[in-house]
C-alpha cells in the first residue's frame, strides 16, 4: 500500500470563509449588552459569541432581541423553536427535550438562549455563539441559528439549540443581550462579520 | 441601585423609565418561578415514567411495587404550591 506523505491541491482548501472581528465587549454587572453598529449590508452574516456569561442572579436564563433600523426598543416580532439535550453530573439523568417553554410562535418578547436555570455560583457560567443571517435584506424575514452549552441548577449540562427568524422585511441593525432577571455579571461578548 | 447598559462597551445608566420597566420583568420573573419549577419536575416526571411505560402495555402484567412506582410519579406534583416544596421533593425510587 503506498503511503502519501503529503497532498497539493490546485486551489487553496482554507478560504471557506473566515471571520472579522468588529466589535468586543466584556459585561461588568451590565443590565444589557448591546451591538447598536456594525450591523449592515457589510457581510451576509453575523456571528456573535458570548464567553463565560456570569449570571448575577441564580437560576435565570441569558435573552436576546432585535431592533429594525429606523424603530426604537428590542421588540421585533419572532418565530423560533429550541430543544436542548442534557446531562447531570450525578450520570443519573439523561435526556433530549423539545423546550416548548423556550419557543415563540409570532411573540415580541426577547428570546431565550439558554434554559431556565443558568447558575449564579462561582464556577457557574454559560458560552456559546448566535448566528444572525443577512440582517440588512428588505426582503426576507431573518433567520437566527444559536447554540450554547450551559451549567444548570442542580449540576446539569445544557446543550441549547435555537433557531428562529426576526418576522420582518426590515433591516434589523441592533441586538441586545440580557438576562432574565438581574445582571450580566461577567462575561465576554464578541460581535464578528463573517465573509 | 441603578442599572447599566452596555452599549457597544459603553456603560449607559438606565433612564427612570427604564428602570420602572425592568423592575416589572424582574417581579414577572419572580412571580414565575413556581410555574417554571413544576414545568422542570413534571418533565422530568414525564422522562421516568415513559422509561417504565413497556412494562404497562396491555400484554404484560405490571408488578405491583411498579404500579406503586408509577402511580407516586403520577401523583407526585400534588399539593407542591411552593418553590421550597418543588425544591424538597422526594423522587420515589425505582423498583
Amino acid at each position: 500500500m503506498a503511503t502519501y506523505k503529503s497532498i497539493r491541491y490546485n486551489t487553496p482548501v482554507s478560504n471557506g470563509g473566515s471571520r472579522v472581528l468588529l466589535a468586543e465587549t466584556t459585561a461588568s454587572s451590565s443590565a444589557t449588552v448591546s451591538f447598536t453598529s456594525g450591523i449592515d449590508s457589510t457581510y451576509k452574516e453575523y456571528l456573535f459569541t458570548f464567553t463565560s456569561v456570569h449570571p448575577a442572579t441564580d437560576d435565570v436564563k441569558l435573552t436576546f432581541q432585535g431592533n429594525a433600523a429606523g424603530e426604537s426598543g428590542f421588540n421585533e416580532t419572532i418565530t423560533s423553536a429550541m430543544f436542548r439535550s442534557q446531562l447531570d453530573e450525578g450520570d443519573s439523568d439523561s435526556n433530549l427535550l423539545y423546550n416548548a417553554a423556550a419557543d415563540q410562535a409570532q411573540g415580541t418578547a426577547f428570546q431565550q438562549l439558554s434554559d431556565n436555570g443558568l447558575g449564579n455560583g462561582n464556577d457557574e457560567s454559560m458560552s456559546g455563539y448566535l448566528s444572525l443571517f443577512n440582517p440588512s435584506s428588505t426582503t426576507f424575514v431573518k433567520h437566527f441559528m444559536g447554540r450554547n452549552n450551559m451549567y444548570q441548577k442542580d449540576s446539569y449540562t445544557n446543550d441549547n439549540f435555537l433557531t428562529g427568524y426576526f418576522n420582518t422585511t426590515s433591516a434589523i441593525d441592533e441586538i441586545q443581550f440580557k438576562m432574565s432577571s438581574g445582571n450580566i455579571d461577567a462575561g465576554t461578548f464578541k460581535l464578528y462579520g463573517v465573509n | 441601585m441603578p442599572r447599566y447598559h452596555n452599549i457597544n462597551g459603553v456603560k449607559v445608566q438606565f433612564t427612570a423609565e427604564e428602570e420602572t420597566a425592568r423592575d416589572a420583568e424582574e417581579k414577572t420573573w419572580a412571580d414565575g418561578q413556581l410555574n417554571r419549577d413544576l414545568l422542570s419536575l413534571r418533565n422530568k416526571r414525564n422522562r421516568l415514567l415513559a422509561e417504565t411505560d413497556y412494562l404497562a402495555l396491555s400484554d404484560n402484567t405490571l408488578a405491583d411495587n411498579m404500579k406503586t412506582y408509577r402511580q407516586e410519579l403520577r401523583d407526585l406534583p400534588t399539593g407542591l404550591d411552593t418553590v421550597e416544596k418543588v425544591a424538597n421533593v422526594t423522587w420515589p425510587t425505582k423498583p
